[in-house]
C-alpha cells in the first residue's frame, strides 16, 4: 500500500483516500462476503468499514501498518453486522452441475452444500480466522496481529473452524451413498 | 494426513470460488459521505516519547514505594486486639471504581468515579495540554468476563469532533500492571438509547473500539480501581 496516498488522506486529502478506498473496496467486499455469507451484510460491513477508516485514519500512528489496520476494522464492522438481528436466509446459490466441475478441487455441489452449512453454524470468530487464512493466505502471525489475539488462539481458532468444515463434509458422505445407491 | 490435506483443499477451493463482485457502488456511496463525516483528528502526538531516564525511573519508583508505605500503615489496627476499644462496622459509603490521574492513549486524564450499590457517579476529564478536550459526567459501569472496567456517562463538555455533547462516552480500563486503558464514543454503539444499553454495545467488541490505532494500551501513571 502507498504510505504517502495513506499520509494524504491522514490530512484529510479526500482524493488520495478515494484512491486507497478504491485499491480496496473489492477486496473488502469480497472478504466481508465470505465471512458474513450475506451479500446485503457484507455491503453494509464494507461500507461501514470505509468510513470508519475514513474516520479514524488520522490516528493511525504507523501509516506501514494500514493494511493490518484496515483489515481490523473491516473484521470489526463484520463482528457488528454479524450482532444484528437478521436471520440467516438458506440463500444457498449452489452453482450448476457443469461450474462445479470447472474447479478442479471441488468436485461436488454437495460438497459447497455441506461447506456453507458447516460455515455459517461457524462463530464469526472462526469464520474471519479461515476466510484471512485461506482466502487472504495472511500467515497466523498476522492474522493474530489483525485480530488482536494470541497467535495461538489464531491457530485453535482456525483448527477448530477446520474441524468443524470436516465434520460438514464427512456428515454429508452418507446422504450421498444413498443417493448413489 | 492426506485427508487432512484434502478438507483444506476443498475449503480453498470453495472459498476462492470468484464471486465477480464490484464494489463501485458501495464506494460511491462512501465517497458521497465524506463531506458530512468528519475525520477524527488525534490530540495525542504521533509517536509517545520515551523521555523516562533512568534517575527519574529511580526517583518515580521511590516515590511509589513511599506511598505504598504511607497508605499502608493508615490500614494497621490501631488500638484494637482484646480489651481494646470496640471497633465501629464500618457504615456503608460510597466505594472507588477509578479514581487517579493519568496519561491514556496520549491524553492526559483525570477521572474519579465512585459506586454506592448499582448507583455510579462521578466525572473525568480527557484533556490537551492543559485544555478539556471533552469531560464526562460517569453514571454506569460495567465489569467484563476478562476483567475489562467499562464506566461511561454523557459528555458534558467537548471541544473535538469526535465526541458531541451529550454523546455516551466510556473509558474502559484493564487492571495490570499497568493498567491499560481505551477510550469508547457513541458512533460505537449508535443505536444505544441509554448509559447501560451502551457499555452493552460495547462490551464485546473485540478491538474494544477503533479510537487510535484500536487497542487498549497501557497508561502512564496510576488509578486506583475498586473492586
Amino acid at each position: 500500500m502507498d504510505v504517502d496516498l495513506v499520509e494524504r488522506a491522514q490530512r484529510g486529502d479526500k482524493l488520495a483516500f478515494s484512491l486507497l478506498a478504491g485499491a480496496i473496496a473489492d477486496r473488502f467486499l469480497a472478504v466481508a462476503r465470505r465471512i458474513l455469507r450475506d451479500q446485503d451484510l457484507a455491503e453494509d460491513a464494507t461500507q461501514q468499514a470505509l468510513l470508519a477508516i475514513w474516520q479514524n485514519l488520522p490516528q493511525l500512528r504507523d501509516p506501514g501498518r494500514f493494511e493490518a489496520w484496515s483489515y481490523r476494522l473491516l473484521v470489526h464492522a463484520c463482528y457488528s453486522e454479524g450482532r444484528k438481528e437478521r436471520r440467516w436466509m438458506p440463500n444457498l446459490r449452489l452453482l450448476p452441475v457443469e461450474g462445479a466441475a470447472a474447479t478442479d478441487d471441488l468436485s461436488s455441489v454437495v460438497d459447497r452444500e455441506q461447506l456453507e452449512r458447516g460455515f455459517r453454524r461457524l462463530s464469526i470468530d472462526h469464520r474471519a480466522v479461515v476466510v484471512l487464512y485461506h482466502y487472504l493466505d495472511k500467515p497466523l502471525d498476522e492474522i493474530a496481529s489483525i485480530l488482536e489475539i494470541p497467535v495461538g488462539t489464531a491457530h485453535s481458532r482456525l483448527h477448530h473452524a477446520m474441524r468443524g468444515l470436516r465434520a460438514a463434509l464427512e456428515a454429508d458422505l452418507r446422504p450421498t451413498a444413498r443417493e448413489a445407491s | 494426513m492426506s485427508q487432512e490435506r484434502d478438507v483444506t483443499r476443498l475449503v480453498r477451493s470453495w472459498i476462492r470460488e470468484d464471486q465477480h463482485e464490484s464494489a463501485d457502488r458501495i464506494l460511491g456511496v462512501v465517497l458521497d459521505r465524506l463531506d458530512t463525516t468528519p475525520q477524527r483528528r488525534s490530540w495525542w502526538p504521533a509517536r509517545r516519547s520515551n523521555g523516562m531516564n533512568g534517575f527519574v525511573k529511580l526517583i518515580a519508583g521511590a516515590a511509589a514505594v513511599l506511598l505504598v508505605a504511607v497508605v499502608g500503615y493508615q490500614f494497621l489496627p490501631r488500638g484494637g486486639g482484646i480489651g481494646g476499644e470496640p471497633t465501629l462496622e464500618p457504615s456503608p459509603s460510597p466505594s472507588v471504581l477509578a479514581r487517579g490521574t493519568f496519561t491514556a492513549k496520549g491524553a492526559p486524564v483525570e477521572i474519579d468515579a465512585t459506586r454506592e450499590g448499582d448507583s455510579v457517579s462521578g466525572t473525568m476529564t480527557v484533556g490537551d495540554n492543559g485544555d478539556t478536550v471533552f469531560a464526562v459526567d460517569l453514571n454506569c459501569a460495567q465489569a467484563a468476563e476478562d476483567g475489562r472496567i467499562l464506566i461511561a456517562g454523557d459528555a458534558t463538555e467537548s471541544n473535538g469532533d469526535w465526541v458531541k455533547k451529550g454523546d455516551f462516552t466510556a473509558i474502559i480500563l484493564k487492571p495490570g500492571s499497568p493498567v491499560h486503558a481505551v477510550y469508547a464514543f457513541g458512533s460505537d454503539a449508535s443505536s444505544a438509547t441509554t448509559c447501560s444499553s451502551f457499555l452493552e454495545g460495547i462490551i464485546d467488541q473485540r478491538f474494544t473500539t477503533v479510537i487510535g490505532d484500536g487497542a487498549l494500551e497501557p497508561i502512564q501513571g496510576t488509578v486506583e480501581l475498586g473492586p
